[in-house]
């Protein structure tokens, strides 16, 4: 219950200066919070320029950048739950604008979930386009490059680019109808994989509804847990964004739109310049097929149509020159199957870690608002 | 690209006209005879030889050839995988070997121009024959069933099936049909086994794995056979209408629909582990025999997927508002997972179940705090719940028709919910083990025992509570007899219920369901002493004479008050309500047996004072029988009968009038229950706001006649609102 009623006694006296005093640590950790978060996106946003030169793997839209952008996301969540939702009197949720906001971030979260296990589908479709890749690395390192390692080559590059290529509207129905391909230009028309939703879903959609209820808190909001909330919120959403953008999803039109932040914080400056710079790359992608900006995959995109152009025109022998150049695009591409390998298993951890914190920490906060709803009101069923 | 590698012409010609088969195959043999010996002589060349490699003899250039003659055959389609005889697929599969070791003894000199030449013409060659067993491979795995589909052909088979029966009876006795039904049901069983592929399929599925593994074509044999699995699978289930929701659609739904989502998805669920999945991996196993590795990579990967889906839908579910009515779903939920998730293991020896494992983990977890809360807040609930308005004729109140009946139907599942409570009490409330909240009496008699279960003490708890609320609410009736009616009818529905649920029964325990009969026993005796001793008191005999005479004015005067008094018990105890026809039968004969008595003395010995007519008349209103008869009519709960009598009304419910919001509707409620006799009519004054509270309790809802559920529902429906009136 909320102490309404101040008797001015010696005992109140003391506990209004104790409340003073946890007060200031609380401001005190509200605002370690937001540097922390602006610390961390800051460092996504220029990455430390003392790393080793055997180490460029960390460039934007990366597997390597995500798993730093799921981490520091792992941990703002941490640190937010942590002074922002727990061990806190509940009565503070209960007030306006906080009965709302939280109720709000919540239902955010809940979206995220679905965007999620949109994820972790389109995770499993870049492995099997790294099988592919994998598949055409192996057959074009022998020596010497015969015309059976070059078809070989081709027709699992070409499963690859047309896998990628596919218009996510034609892809949605996947039909015993292939069967009778006798294609044999890719591997048995491996093109198609169903989708984890129903056929209306849309990550665009889904994050249009994350985040057009998230209102900038206007300056003179009451209490101090209105910016952290924003802050989480904006972050949550932020994160889904990149990886929507990123990794193969169902339905994504329009996606660039889909956020605004707010320039007033000092922590979404990182997420600003961030978001320019995916936005200026997915206004050019948009249009084209399902493979989004996840740095592998484009890569793996070029240095394959390169590579089906060499089998195109290949002739055996191939000369010095032409085997230098193409082993150099193998060397590439390996190198990338080889970071796809480790590096979508890990991801695909870290996105099912994601999934779990979320879940738990919707059930935490839930349990402190339910504090408040037994004290007010009955509980109704 | 592939008009480079035709065979000259001439080659062609020689093969067709070789119509010798057997020649052919000497040919063959030594054929192969001297590239295995010259493959040999490659591997055991001194590695640190660098000198010029020995010269390629010409049987490596006539097997070339030969493989591509019979490639050409295959492409143009004259030959095809399926009808193969077993020998021709074992040559087909003896030449991709050959060239395999060729190749790979080729590689070491792939500097020298001959050597690289040979490897360019026969990595070719391989990769056309690689395509071929392909396209034969996804083919041929294209052609399966869906269990649905079987099951549907199954269907159809069995009327078949039936029809030849009657029609082999019928005919005449001949054996002829016996043999062919057998054969029936055996390739049915082989069906089942192989999710439609025939045993021929099967080993030529075998083969053609064999043969683009052994070709270094693993990666694209293992993806076809994943891709085509996989969505023979997920077509499986879209066949089964099993709709995939997001987290975020199933959080705006309603229940109803969600609940019966649950029920098929535990249905299909079931079934995926206990017979699809199993199909699937003797499936793999039978492809890839060789390929212990692959087969259990391949169905890792599989099941991983589709246990997703199926995990998916869970967490949806798992992820709705918690609320009363979703608690038996869950528990269905959480049982199936519970129980089927070491199946699955048995099924799958791989690290790629750990991801699943703790998927199902946090799924129970999370259903297994909600059940555990669920339990909590129907304890707070009953514990919160004031609603002042008195049900009335005292007749059973609908927070312990809900109570009881919600527990009835957890109590189904009573070891499940032994073991959430288990694992629950020891994480959320270690403090309450220790009895640190306020045990009753009764509690505390139990405890004793000491191997009472947390959930066992949780639900004593509950009805601890359930009797200090009814208490309370008995308080809520001016007339303190109707006060003891009003505890009696719970009382005895309370005990009723619980001796009609075997699990209840056994939780509460002997002690429990003693205490209670005595409860009732003593209510029934104190009822007896406040309705009915006043009465009496007018038939006492004391007083009325003096000296042997009786006095006349007095004697009137206690028939007019014994005449008031029972008139007045009569029209209000007849509308009171006795539900159980037994306690009702049994509260008339105790009545009965104390004032029809005293009544018959009281008349024998002053009746004969009164002049007989007019002055009889007017005194002398009843009859003993005319008492018995009355007395047959209390507790019939008449008002509804008569309640447009609004005085009626007003008199019923005594202190109910002023207290009713003024819009005031009457939901008649008929109960079907069958283990009790039903009330005809129960009155319920519920507010007319309240419908615009909780909108789904519309008429129209509660009057759809569905399972069980509906009718805990319609409770629930109808304590919201008792519990909210406040």
């Amino acid at each position: 219950m909320p102490p309404t009623d101040n008797q001015g006694s010696f005992l109140n006296r003391i506990s209004i200066r104790r409340n003073q005093v946890v007060y200031e640590h609380e401001v005190e950790d509200l605002e370690q919070f937001q540097k922390h978060v602006a610390d961390r996106l800051s460092e996504l946003f220029h990455p430390p320029e003392d790393s080793t030169a055997g180490e460029p793997q960390e460039s934007l839209l990366s597997i390597a950048w995500f798993r730093k952008l799921l981490d520091a996301f792992l941990c703002c969540e941490a640190e937010f739950k942590a002074v922002v939702i727990m061990g806190r009197d509940a009565n503070n949720f209960s007030k306006s604008p906080l009965d709302r906001l939280i109720p709000e971030h919540l239902d955010r979260t809940m979206k995220a979930l679905d965007i999620c296990n949109a994820i972790t589908h389109g995770i499993g479709l870049l492995q099997h386009w790294q099988k592919l890749a994998q598949i055409a690395v192996d057959s074009l390192r022998q020596k010497p490059i015969g015309e059976g390692h070059v078809m070989r080559a081709k027709k699992a590059l070409n499963t690859l680019l047309s896998s990628i290529a596919i218009d996510d509207k034609e892809n949605h129905h996947h039909t015993k109808s292939t069967t009778s391909s006798k294609d044999h230009t890719t591997i048995g028309n491996l093109k198609s994989l169903s989708y984890p939703f129903a056929k209306s879903w849309s990550a665009s959609k889904q994050i249009q509804a994350m985040s057009s209820n998230l209102a900038t808190p206007r300056g003179g909001e009451p209490t101090g847990l209105v910016v952290p909330v924003y802050l989480m919120s904006s972050v949550l959403v932020f994160v889904m964004w990149a990886m929507v953008a990123a990794i193969p999803c169902q339905e994504r039109a329009g996606l660039a739109a889909h956020l605004q932040l707010s320039k007033q914080f000092p922590w979404a400056q990182p997420m600003i310049g961030l978001q320019e710079k995916i936005g200026e790359q997915w206004k050019k992608k948009e249009k084209k097929g399902r493979s989004g900006l996840l740095e592998e995959t484009q890569r793996l995109e070029k240095l394959g149509s390169n590579l089906v152009e060499f089998a195109e025109g290949f002739k055996f022998p191939v000369e010095a020159e032409k085997a230098e150049e193409v082993a150099a695009m193998v060397e590439d591409m390996g190198e990338i199957c080889r970071r796809m390998e480790d590096g979508l298993e890990a991801l695909h951890m870290q996105v099912r870690e994601l999934f779990n914190r979320i879940v738990r920490s919707r059930a935490e906060t839930l349990d402190v608002l339910d504090q408040v709803n037994k004290m007010t009101t009955p509980v109704p069923y | 690209m592939a008009d480079l590698n035709l065979p000259p012409p001439d080659q062609h010609d020689e093969q067709s006209d070789s119509s010798s088969s057997i020649n052919d195959q000497t040919h063959r043999e030594k054929l192969f005879q001297n590239i295995d010996q010259f493959i040999s002589l490659l591997t055991n060349l001194d590695q640190s030889e660098s000198s010029s490699p020995p010269e390629i003899t010409e049987s490596v250039t006539a097997f070339a050839d030969l493989f591509d003659v019979l490639i050409v055959e295959y492409e143009s389609g004259s030959k095809k995988w399926i009808h193969l005889e077993e020998h021709e697929s074992s040559r087909f599969l003896e030449f991709v070997d050959r060239t395999t070791n060729v190749l790979k003894s080729f590689s070491r000199f792939h500097s020298d121009q001959n050597y690289a030449a040979v490897i360019n013409r026969l990595s070719g060659i391989q990769q056309r024959a690689m395509s071929i067993l392909e396209v034969e491979f996804k083919s041929i795995l294209d052609d399966y069933q869906t269990s649905y589909d079987r099951d549907q052909k199954g269907k159809t088979d069995e009327a078949k099936t039936k029809q030849k029966q009657l029609s082999s009876s019928a005919s005449n006795v001949h054996e002829a049909p016996q043999p062919e039904l057998q054969d029936q049901s055996e390739s049915q069983l082989e069906e089942d086994e192989f999710l439609g592929y025939s045993d021929e399929m099967i080993s030529n599925l075998n083969k053609l794995a064999k043969g683009l593994i052994s070709g270094g074509h693993e990666s694209e044999c293992t993806e076809l056979y994943f891709f085509v699995r996989r969505n023979a699978m997920e077509e499986n289930l879209k066949l089964r209408r099993f709709d995939k929701f997001s987290i975020d659609e199933m959080q705006k739904m309603q229940w109803d629909p969600i609940e019966k989502e649950v029920s098929s998805w535990t249905h299909m669920f079931k079934q995926f582990c206990t017979s699809l999945l199993p199909s699937e991996r003797r499936l793999a196993d039978a492809v890839f025999n060789d390929e212990k590795a692959i087969s259990n990579k391949l169905f890792t990967s599989l099941t991983r997927i589709v246990l997703l889906i199926f995990l998916s839908f869970a967490e949806a579910v798992m992820l709705t508002k918690r609320s009363a009515e979703k608690l038996f779903k869950y528990l269905d939920i959480y049982e199936t997972l519970r129980d089927t998730i070491p199946e699955i293991e048995k099924l799958i020896s791989d690290e790629g179940l750990h991801q699943l494992k703790s998927s199902a983990s946090l799924i129970n977890t999370m259903l297994g705090e909600s059940i555990y809360n669920i339990f909590l807040e129907l304890e707070t609930s009953i514990k919160t719940d004031a609603s002042k308005t008195p049900v009335p004729g005292g007749a059973v109140h609908p927070i312990t028709r809900y109570a009881m009946n919600y527990l009835k139907y957890a109590c189904e599942y009573s070891n499940t919910l032994e073991q959430i409570f288990r694992e629950h009490k020891r994480i959320v409330r270690p403090e309450s083990e220790f009895g640190s909240d306020s045990g009753s009496e009764l509690e505390h008699q139990h405890s004793q025992s000491n191997e009472m279960s947390p959930f066992q003490s949780q639900l004593l708890k509950i009805m601890d509570l359930l009797d200090a609320n009814l208490e309370t609410k008995s308080k809520l009736y001016k007339d303190p007899s109707l006060s003891l009616i009003f505890m009696m009818n719970n009382g005895r529905y309370i005990l009723q219920k619980t001796k009609g649920t075997g699990e209840i029964r056994t939780l509460l325990g002997d002690p429990w369901v003693r205490k209670r009969s005595s409860d009732l026993r003593i209510y029934h005796t104190n009822y007896k002493r406040e309705t009915w001793t006043r009465l009496l008191q007018c038939l006492s005999h004391d007083g009325l004479s003096v000296n042997g005479k009786v006095m006349k004015p007095v004697l009137k005067e206690r028939f007019k008050s014994f005449n008031a008094m029972f008139d007045e018990i009569h029209r209000t105890q007849v509308t009171w309500v006795v539900s159980d026809e037994q306690l009702q039968s049994e509260l008339r004969v105790s009545i009965s047996a104390i004032v029809i008595p005293a009544y018959r003395s009281f008349m024998g010995r002053f009746s004969q004072v009164f002049t007989p007519g007019r002055q009889t008349e007017k005194y002398i209103k009843y009859q003993p029988e005319d008492i018995e008869t009355c007395i047959e009519e209390l507790f019939d709960g008449r008002t509804s009968q008569q309640s447009k009598k609004r005085r009626r009304f007003i008199m019923i419910n005594g202190s109910l009038v002023n207290e009713t919001p003024p819009q005031e509707t009457y939901l008649h409620s008929s109960e079907s229950d069958t283990s009790l006799p039903s009330i005809k009519n129960i009155k319920i004054s519920l507010s007319i706001h309240s419908f615009n509270q909780f909108p789904q309790i519309s008429p129209l809802n509660s009057q759809n006649p569905k399972c069980f559920i509906n009718s805990t529902i319609l409770h629930q429906h109808i304590c919201y609102h008792l519990f909210n009136q406040e």
